[in-house]
This record gives C-alpha cells, sequence and structure tokens, in this order.
C-alpha cells in the first residue's frame, strides 16, 4: 500500500512494567506525518513525548511494550527485526536528542563519529566519508568544517555540538528526523540560530519531521502541524495556527494561556494556571486524561471520549474549551501598581558598586562579574536577563552571602554585606534570602516541610516553641496554596511545582527584605511556573520585599520586573524601567535576545537578529565593549579597543554603548503595517 | 516498611541470609543455657567421638570437650566483636571521612595521604602486629584494634558519601541561615548518606567475623580456654585425618555466618542505594 505519508502512527500505544503496576506511557496514538511535513510534539514533562519517539525507533527499554502499527512507507516498523532496524535508524529515520554533550562520544574526533554513520550505512571509504562530512558540517554552517572535524567534542561550544548533531543525522539524507528538545539546553540565541538552521535544510533535502518540545513558541517556528500530547494521549492536532487561534480541547487552551508572553506583565494579567500536575497514569485509568485538573469538566467527561473531527484536519477530543469559565477559586488578580513610573521614589534598599567577582587563579582567572553597579529599591523587582555564563548567578550568590566578591560594595539598607556567611550577623541572613533553582536539590529529601521551613525560624527568628512555629507554618503553607496536610510529608514526595511552593514558602517564612530569586521557575513545566510566578508576584505585592529575580527567559523577567538589568558577560549592557528595557532604544544585544525569545503567537514574526558564535572566553581580559565580538551593529575598531560610555536614555534608563542614542532604535528594521496588538504594544523589532 | 517487604518477597537470597543470620543470632543467644555441656567441660569417656554418639550431636575434639557447645559459645564473642568493630569503625569513620570531605583543602590531601599509609599495611598483618606486641588478646584490645585496621576504609566510605550530598543547594541554603559545621555534616547531611553508610556497616560486620576468625586461627586472637571459631580450627588441625568434624563444624560456622551478612549487605545495598 502506498501513500502520501512518510509515517503512519497507528493505534500506538506503549506501557511498562514497574514493580508495581504497569504505566501507560503512551496509548493509542493515531498520527501521520506526509511529505515534506514537519509535525510538532507538545506537552509537558511526563506525557510521553520522548517515550513516542523512542517506540517510533523501536527503541523502548527492556520493561517497555508497544502495540499497534508504525507504518514507514507502508512497513511496520514494530514487527521488524532488531538487525532490521539497523538499516532504519539513523538511515532512513534519524533522531537528535536533548543534550548534544552525551550524544558525543567525547574519546573520538567529530570527523570520524560522522565518518562512521556513511562508513556503516552507504559503504564510503574513509575519503569519500569524510568528504561527506566536510559538507554535512557546512550545510550548518559551520565555520571552518574541515578543522571542527578534527577536533574533539569538548573543544567546541554546546550549540556546535548540537550543530554536529543534527549533521550526523542529516548525513544519510533520511525521509524522517525526529528532534526530541534539541535546543531545551541551548541559550535562546544559539536555540534561534538552530532553529533558523532547522527549517531552512528541511526544504533543501525534503525531509519530512517530527519536533518534540515543551515549548509552544518554539513549536511554533519550525512546525506546519501539532499534536498536543497529554499523559500519553494526543488530545488535539491540527494546523499549526488553528492550534493556537482556536484551540478546542481545555488542556491546549490552558497550556496557551499560561506561557508568559511579550507584552504580558503582572500589572495587567494574571498568568492563567492549571492546577495540579502530571499524575502517573496506570493502564486501568480510561476517560479524558485531563478530567483530574479540567475546570471544565462535566459529567460527560468520564464515559464520552474520543476523538472528533472539529473542523477540516483539527482533531480534539473535547471542544469545552470555550464552555463557561468557572470562576477563579483562588485569588483574583491583585491591582499590582507600577513601581518607579514618575511616583515618588521609594528608598533605596540594596546598592552595588564596582562589584567583581573572579576565579580561578592568576594564571586562569575567570572574570565573572566584572565591575557592576546597581541598585535596588524597596518594593520592587529587579530582573537580571543574559546568557549562561553572564554572571547573573555569581551576582545572586554574592548577595545573598554565599560567597564574598573580590572586589567592590554591597551596601544593605546602609550595612556593608560585601563578605561572605561565615561573617555576616543573623539579622543580615535573616533579611536576605534565596530561592535556588532546583527545588528538589535545594530542600533536604530527609526532612519533612515542617523541619525545612521551622528550622529557619527557630534559628533565625528565634522562634523556640515547637507550636508556635507550626502555627507559622501552617499560615505560610496556606498562603502558598498548599495545605496544613502536607506539615509532615518529606520533600521527596512532592511534586516539582509543590517543591518550588515549599522552597518560597521557606524564604518567606521569616519575613525577608529582600529575595534572591536564582532561576526559580526555569526546572518547572509552563503550568507550574505560571501558578510559581503568580504566587511570587502576589507574595511580593503583600510583603513589600524586594526582589532580585534572575533569569535567562526574557518572557518571564517581563513579566515580574519592575526594573530589567541585560548582562553579558559580567558586565551591565542595559539598565531601566521594563518598558524601557524591552521598547527602543535598545542595547544591540538586548535587540538580539527579543529577537530570539521564541514567541507564543505564532502571528508574530520578528525581523531575525542572529548572533554568531558564544561569548568569548571570559578568562580574556577585555579592553573595550565585551559584546563587540558578536555585535551585528558594531561600528568599528572602536568598540574593540575602548569601554563604551554609559548613554543616558531616560533617568532610569542607560546603555552601555558607542552607537549615539537616536541609532539604538530598530528604525532600520521598522517596516510600517501588519502590526499585531501585542507588537505595538512592545515596539519590538518586527516585520 | 510495605516497599522494604515487597523487595524481600523478590530476593529469596536475601531471605536465606536473613534467616541464617536470625539463626545464629538465636543460638548466640539461648544456645549456651540450653547446651548441658560448659565449653570446658572434658568427656573422658567420649574423645573424638563422631556427631551423634555419646550425647555429643556434632562430636567431640581431643580432649572430649563438646563441638557444638564451643561453637555455641564461640558464635557469642564473634558475633559481639564483630557487631562492635563494625559500629566503632564506621563511627570514627564517618567523623574523619565527613571532616576531610567537608573542610576539603588541605584537610583533604592529608586525610587522604594518611589514609593511603595506614592502607597500605593490610588490616590483617596490622593487627596481628599489635596484638602481638602488645600481648592482650582480649575482647575489648580485639574489638579496638580491628576497628582502627578497618577505619580507612569506612572513612574514604563516608567521604565519598558526603562529596556526593555536598554540592546540593540545601547545604548552601543552610550556609546562608547561618548553621554550624557539625549541624550542617550531621543534621543535613548524614541522613541522605544513610544508604552507603549502612551498606558499608553491614559489609564491615562481614568483614570483621573473617578477620576475628583468622586473628584466632593465627593464634592472635582470643586466648584459650574461650572458643573461638577460628582457633577451634587450628587446634584441631592435627587430628584432622582422625576426626574431621573438629574442623569442619567450626569452618562451616564461620562460612555461613559470613555468606548470611553479605547476603544481607546485598539487600540492603539494593533497596538503600540501587533503588533509591
Amino acid at each position: 500500500m502506498t501513500n502520501d505519508f512518510v509515517l503512519q502512527i497507528k493505534n500506538l500505544s506503549v506501557s511498562y512494567r514497574t514493580l508495581n503496576d504497569a504505566v501507560s506511557a503512551v496509548r493509542n496514538i493515531n498520527l501521520n506525518v506526509g511529505k515534506k511535513e514537519s509535525l510538532g510534539i507538545i506537552g509537558e514533562s511526563g506525557c510521553g513525548k520522548s517515550t513516542l519517539s523512542y517506540a517510533l525507533m523501536d527503541y523502548l527499554p527492556s520493561n517497555g511494550s508497544s502495540t499497534g502499527e508504525v507504518l514507514f512507507r507502508g512497513e511496520n516498523l514494530l514487527t521488524k527485526t532488531q538487525k532490521e532496524m539497523m538499516a532504519f535508524r539513523g538511515n532512513r529515520i534519524a533522531m537528535v536528542y536533548q543534550n548534544p554533550y552525551s550524544s558525543l562520544n567525547p574519546s573520538l574526533t567529530i570527523g570520524y563519529q560522522l565518518d562512521e554513520v556513511t562508513m556503516f550505512h552507504r559503504g564510503y571509504k574513509a575519503k569519500k566519508a569524510r568528504k561527506a562530512s566536510v559538507e554535512a558540517l557546512a550545510d550548518l554552517y559551520i565555520g571552518d568544517p574541515a578543522g571542527v572535524a578534527r577536533r574533539y567534542p569538548h573543544q567546541v561550544s554546546g550549540g556546535m555540538q548540537q550543530r554536529i548533531c543534527i549533521a550526523m543525522a542529516l548525513l544519510c539524507r533520511p525521509d524522517l528526523i525526529i528532534l526530541d528538545e534539541p535546543t531545551t539546553a541551548l541559550d535562546v540565541t544559539t536555540e534561534v540560530v538552530i532553529l533558523d538552521i532547522i527549517g531552512e535544510l528541511k526544504e533543501k533535502y525534503d525531509m519530512s519531521m517530527i519536533y518534540i518540545s515543551h515549548d509552544i513558541g518554539v513549536i511554533n517556528k519550525v512546525s506546519d502541524r501539532i499534536a498536543v500530547m497529554y499523559r500519553g494521549e494526543v488530545v488535539e492536532v491540527g494546523d499549526q495556527r488553528t492550534i493556537f487561534k482556536h484551540p478546542e480541547h481545555p488542556y491546549t487552551r490552558a497550556l496557551i494561556n499560561c506561557m508568559p508572553r511579550a507584552g504580558v506583565v503582572k500589572e495587567e494579567v494574571r498568568l492563567n494556571t492549571i492546577p495540579g500536575y502530571v499524575a502517573r497514569r496506570s493502564a486501568a485509568d480510561t476517560g479524558c486524561p485531563f478530567v483530574d485538573r479540567c475546570e471544565k469538566r462535566n459529567a460527560d467527561c468520564e464515559a464520552k471520549y474520543g476523538m472528533i473531527e472539529r473542523a477540516s484536519g483539527h482533531f480534539a477530543a473535547c471542544d469545552r474549551a470555550y464552555a463557561e469559565d468557572v470562576p477563579d477559586r483562588k485569588r483574583a488578580a491583585l491591582k499590582i501598581p507600577k513601581v518607579g513610573n514618575g511616583s515618588a521614589k521609594e528608598e533605596i534598599l540594596l546598592e552595588i558598586s564596582d562589584l567583581y567577582k573572579y576565579y580561578g587563579n592568576q594564571h586562569r582567572r575567570v572574570r565573572a562579574l566584572d565591575g557592576v553597579s546597581v541598585s535596588l529599591e524597596k518594593n520592587s523587582v529587579l530582573g537580571v536577563v543574559g546568557e549562561s555564563g553572564c554572571g547573573k548567578s555569581t551576582m545572586g550568590h554574592t548577595i545573598s552571602g554565599l560567597m564574598a566578591p573580590t572586589k567592590g560594595k554591597i551596601l544593605f539598607d546602609g550595612i556593608d554585606i560585601s563578605i561572605s556567611w561565615k561573617q555576616r550577623t543573623p539579622e543580615v541572613l535573616r533579611d536576605i534570602q534565596l530561592i535556588f533553582q532546583n527545588p528538589g536539590r535545594s530542600l533536604n529529601p530527609s526532612f519533612t516541610l515542617e523541619k525545612i521551613i521551622g528550622r529557619p525560624m527557630k534559628k533565625l527568628l528565634g522562634i523556640q516553641s515547637r507550636e508556635e512555629r507550626k502555627k507559622r507554618i501552617v499560615d505560610i503553607l496556606q498562603k502558598v496554596d498548599l495545605g496544613e496536610e502536607y506539615l509532615y510529608r518529606k520533600a521527596t514526595q512532592l511534586s516539582g511545582g509543590e517543591k518550588q511552593r515549599a522552597a518560597v514558602a521557606r524564604a518567606f517564612s521569616i519575613a525577608p527584605d529582600l529575595i534572591v530569586c536564582d532561576e526559580p521557575t526555569s526546572a518547572l513545566d509552563v503550568s507550574v511556573q505560571a501558578s510559581v510566578l503568580n504566587l511570587l508576584g502576589d507574595l511580593q505585592n503583600e510583603s513589600g520585599a524586594a526582589y532580585i529575580f534572575i533569569s535567562h527567559d526574557l518572557n518571564v523577567i517581563n513579566y515580574i520586573s519592575d526594573y530589567i538589568m541585560v548582562m553579558y558577560l559580567g558586565r551591565i549592557c542595559e539598565y531601566g524601567r521594563k518598558d524601557e528595557v524591552v521598547g527602543p532604544p535598545y542595547h544591540p544585544y538586548t535587540q538580539a535576545l527579543l529577537s530570539a525569545v521564541p514567541d507564543v503567537d505564532p502571528s508574530l514574526i520578528r525581523e531575525p537578529v542572529r548572533l554568531e558564535g558564544s561569548p568569548p572566553n571570559p578568562t580574556r581580559k577585555i579592553t573595550g565593549c565585551p559584546f563587540a565580538g558578536r555585535c551585528h551593529r558594531k561600528i568599528g575598531p572602536i568598540c574593540d579597543t575602548t569601554p563604551p560610555p554609559k548613554v543616558q536614555a531616560s533617568d532610569d534608563h542607560y546603555i552601555m554603548c558607542h552607537l549615539p542614542l537616536d541609532q539604538l532604535g530598530d528604525a532600520e528594521l521598522d517596516k510600517p503595517g501588519n502590526l499585531t496588538k501585542t507588537e505595538s504594544l512592545m515596539k519590538t523589532v518586527k516585520a | 516498611m510495605k516497599d522494604f517487604l515487597t523487595m524481600l518477597k523478590r530476593s529469596p537470597a536475601a531471605i536465606i541470609g536473613i534467616s541464617i543470620l536470625l539463626l545464629w543470632i538465636l543460638i548466640a543467644i539461648f544456645g549456651p543455657s540450653i547446651s548441658p555441656y560448659t565449653y570446658t567441660a572434658m568427656d573422658m569417656e567420649n574423645q573424638m567421638t563422631a556427631p551423634g554418639q555419646g550425647g555429643h550431636l556434632l562430636g567431640t575434639d581431643s580432649l572430649g570437650r563438646d563441638v557444638l557447645t564451643r561453637i555455641m559459645y564461640g558464635s557469642r564473642t564473634i558475633l559481639t566483636i564483630a557487631l562492635m568493630t563494625s559500629l566503632f569503625s564506621s563511627i570514627a569513620g564517618i567523623i574523619i571521612g565527613f571532616s576531610a570531605g567537608y573542610f576539603g583543602g588541605n584537610i583533604d590531601t592529608i586525610f587522604l595521604r594518611v589514609m593511603d599509609i595506614v592502607m597500605a599495611i593490610p588490616p590483617l598483618v596490622l593487627s596481628m602486629v599489635v596484638l602481638g606486641i602488645l600481648g592482650d588478646s582480649s575482647i575489648l584490645s580485639l574489638t579496638i584494634i580491628v576497628s582502627i585496621a578497618y577505619t580507612p576504609a569506612t572513612a574514604r566510605v563516608a567521604r565519598g558519601a558526603l562529596l556526593s550530598c555536598k554540592g546540593f543547594e540545601y547545604v548552601d541554603a543552610a550556609r546562608i541561615r547561618g548553621e554550624n559545621h557539625l549541624y550542617i555534616m550531621f543534621v543535613e547531611i548524614l541522613p541522605n548518606t544513610i544508604g552507603p553508610v549502612l551498606v558499608e556497616i553491614t559489609a564491615r560486620f562481614a568483614y570483621s567475623i573473617m578477620m576475628i576468625a583468622s586473628l584466632g586461627f593465627l593464634g592472635v586472637g582470643l586466648q584459650p580456654p574461650t572458643p573461638d571459631w577460628g582457633m577451634m580450627v587450628i587446634e584441631n588441625k592435627s587430628i584432622i585425618r582422625e576426626a574431621p568434624w573438629t574442623v569442619l563444624y567450626p569452618s562451616l560456622a564461620i562460612a555461613s555466618l559470613v555468606i548470611a551478612i553479605s547476603l544481607f549487605s546485598d539487600f540492603v545495598n539494593k533497596v538503600m542505594v540501587n533503588d533509591k
């Protein structure tokens, strides 16, 4: 039987045997991938996306078993022997994994690993294989491909490694390429370059593609069609724009709405959340997988369940996405006053002047912080954004006292705190709290929440009575939407979102003045991220604490912050009120970051500003502008030799750049017409 | 606890190991009091009688002492010393290993070098030499010396377990809360290393039994007339042809106890470390 589909998945189910019961990871999947089509699969973690991709390659762990059919050009892959599958894997179906670092062998050269593919599948001789490898690398826009082929994986950057993995997948010109979160571990500026290349190569080689991601923005960028997965089932499939504009399944709608996106700020919008978390599903459960978290469930949900064609090519398992909204069970959106906008200035809480932090020794010195000066008002939120390695976490850690700075002063409420925790007074330790990125690692797994939250109270507030502490803990647990029943649970018994709530509760339990949030949502799923962001916003508003909010995600920063500080290589590029930073004039680096953020709304297409390469070696002493090497607006040698001046754009807003202020807008990128509403709000880079 | 029982059901080896161990503990507790003989009583009429004859279940040795009774008394001393040794060496190892790993730097380097030196001498040789020089082989000195000989190994395990937890942010969180080092080491970190530490204690238990039996065999262990399994083997070496049971049963006792504890230790490892 021949047809236009490259891949047809029919009633595919996968289950894992575990110690206690059988878990159905994927069930009754029916999907088709046409020629040259790109299918995006989206869902939270634990929704079976990766299991599905492994099942397609018939590459399940030993306790997994699959039923159904996977027809690849009419041949059922599930009935093939492992030996027969070798002709498919890497040859006609290729796969790219999330972590390039662990998919490349560190002890073999890149060229050797690439050559192997064609030598094995095509029987090429060494010379011919190398020629093909170098061509493939050149296809991925890797400069000096022959030189790169002689290097080892650890000698190139993470983004480059992922490009090499993609080159490897493309070597045999597969009919189908499966990309499993290929850009999740990368920085946004690197991610956007790789997404561009993927799109281009797909056209060039007439490939079909399955792209798996948890990020709607990324999916929108690369897919024609989107399948939404939830707890092992596809709940909705359809054209990319239809799914975004008019989702039918409540889960799809909730998922789209809970992503912070361009132009959404805490003063105006409260993020949508999905209560609960993705629970494991046993083989016995039937009915709608989303029913336990759905706010629009009714009596029919259990019984009537199945995919129905809502419109041509648009299938959904439910159409209640727009059913009357159940009124918000939680607090209504708080009116959050804008900070620093014309109103009287608040008192300064934290003042950092000329902060330096070096790692290493005289021979190899990493300049993590290279002269940072910033101040923070009481009751305000400073967002710190930048790529990994820009020094944002180091800044958070020196403020919270995990380490002392090399040079420079940090004044907190008039007290010099440029010392580490060892020398700080208990009052300072109490007033500055830190929320870590990974709650699984920051809450002691052996302790109950009572002990975790109670210990700072005992230690720093000096509350000796256990009853008194317990009362306060219950209070704070309720504030973070965890009930009293969580008091005696251990951290390991909580889901990711609950853990982070507990961590937030711990930070707030002793009423600090300043909380350093070090990427508190980046280890969480989007639906959970939204609820934690809401919670942080509410608590900040209630308690009047100031935040330093560190994140790599500009949308998140834009949502929660009052002021934004953009960092690059240990220095500040731009600082200002948030609307000033995300609008022109901006630093070229801010501009690049803004345009790199994959947006949720597919109708918002931005003029790409692409950064090549990765941040330079931080051990080198930089004389000029740190960003000069990658800047798309570099003027000339002045950028390399002279440190950029501080250009004051307004009272609160400055940019460190040699270009005059009037050239730092997006005038030359501005093209009139087709402005969407969000865009005009944002005044960002656009088509 | 429920998980523990389900896991137990799935590992027959662990059930066998735990049963044998429990059996030995019961023998050590009640055996001597139900035996009609004492461990020094010599039955002049029945010297070197075969098992089952003359009222001696496992026969007698050349002096007419009941082998079973001596094994039962011997189980008391060997279990006590081995348990104490494994506990003492683990506690000392945790304190030393934790301090070294926690403070790092020079303390850690010195620790590692000293441990290397001590470990270069086989524990058996070390214990033999020290016991030989002291000339005192009481239960107390045996316990102390074997504990010292085993401490470097347990300290290394403890240090490794601490290092795997030290990088976690809950340690940082405790630091910026102003907790002192002892609190962080023993309240925050210790509960999270309990898996590897328990495995080490149980494995050390088995090693200690072998060590004490070996020392007895070499003549520097417990001194006669205290019944000691290792010593029973060497005492009766000369009559192994005429009365093989005098050597066979003590040997079997040593082997069965060591194997039982090893099986139990493997199970602890499976439950506490691998499946976590």
